[in-house]
């Protein structure tokens, strides 16, 4: 018997055998489990990993691709390459699966964004560098549309840090592993990029806002 | 232990505006300056208005069935399966759970009786495309050239 209930073994058109564990529950279950499970042939170990993940995981995809469609495809593409492979997490190798596979989203995010033509600035943009210092004025879009705008004009690394950090409230430490930098060097590229972007606001947005 | 403007400008920057959730070590220091000065205050503020500024960031919420939608893509596609004869005996035996000697009974009595029955019917067949072939030659003999002999 099955430390999580009855086992139907299904043929894969892969030669893989699928699990299906008719009555788990697998809330229980931290992610490096759940991902030994999936890579045991469980489908619904898979299942409860994208449930329990998808939402997270998407937030870092739109802000790094700007579009909620390709960052629901980049999403389903990362879990279905698990899914295909999920020997590619090593438990040796990464101490945490969420670590690991925020790597496998931003890569193919960078990746999808270098096929991309380089996107233009907000057109908000010229509205706001004609009168420099105005503030309270611009409506809510303009200013997200400028501060997405200054967010593109940072460079990718220092985009990565302040999304992990501030964004999504990651430690440190975990961001500078994602990154695969010193904390040392994480804690400066996010220096950089709020030292930038804070200049920048105060001279598009005006000194009012910050 | 103190920490200077700069620290903890820099402090500000890279741990956030909400001092309370600063590393251990450096916690104490950074509210201990606040209560005693106006100067990393002013600071604090001025953090804080900024990260509302970026917090104003647009962001769309993924689709509902987002999940769902992942979860479905993985699943196996079922092959198409052409329709055999092998196949339809397989799932004959699956579905009533026939013993393998009843099978092969009931196959070769099945084939047996396909044979003989195209047999009859070849049979049958040869002897009327024979019999229409004489009235043909009959007619042609009568209307040859379009006239009756």
């Amino acid at each position: 018997m099955h430390p999580h209930g009855t086992i139907v073994f299904l043929p894969d058109h892969g030669g893989r055998k699928i699990i299906e564990n008719m009555d788990t529950d697998f809330s229980h279950l931290d992610d490096e489990s759940l991902i030994q499970q999936v890579q045991q042939g469980s489908h619904e170990a898979f299942a409860a990993m994208v449930n329990r993940h998808s939402n997270r995981f998407y937030r870092i995809a739109y802000r790094l691709v700007f579009n909620k469609g390709d960052a629901e495809d980049m999403v389903q593409e990362a879990f279905l390459r698990l899914w295909a492979r999920p020997q590619l997490w090593n438990p040796g190798k990464q101490a945490k699966f969420t670590t690991w596979f925020y790597k496998v989203v931003i890569n193919l995010c960078l990746d999808l964004n270098k096929k991309k033509k380089p996107l233009d600035l907000p057109e908000d943009r010229e509205l706001a560098d004609r009168k420099p210092g105005q503030d309270a004025l611009l409506g809510i879009h303009q200013e997200q549309a400028l501060v997405d705008g200054f967010i593109k004009e940072l460079p990718e690394r220092q985009q990565l840090a302040l999304n992990l950090c501030f964004y999504e409230g990651l430690s440190n430490k975990e961001a500078a592993e994602i990154l695969g930098v010193k904390v040392k060097a994480l804690q400066s590229l996010i220096m950089r990029a709020k030292t930038t972007l804070k200049e920048k606001v105060k001279r598009h947005l005006g000194g009012g806002s910050i | 232990m103190n920490i200077t403007l700069k620290q903890f400008k820099e402090n500000l920057l890279v741990y956030g505006a909400n001092v309370h959730e600063w590393p251990e070590d450096i916690r104490q220091a950074g509210l201990k300056a606040l209560e005693t000065s106006s100067e990393f205050r002013a600071l604090l503020a001025e953090e804080e208005r900024f990260e509302r500024v970026l917090t104003t960031r647009r962001y769309e919420e993924p689709s509902r069935d987002l999940a769902e939608r992942i979860v479905s893509a993985s699943q196996p596609k079922k092959k198409k399966v052409w329709p055999s004869v092998v196949g339809f005996f397989s799932e004959l035996v699956w579905e009533f759970s026939l013993p393998k000697p009843a099978l092969t009974a009931f196959s070769v009595s099945l084939i047996f009786v396909l044979i003989l029955g195209f047999a009859i019917g070849f049979a049958n067949l040869i002897g009327s495309v024979s019999t229409e072939g004489t009235q043909t030659d009959l007619q042609e003999f009568l209307y040859y050239e379009g006239e009756v002999l």
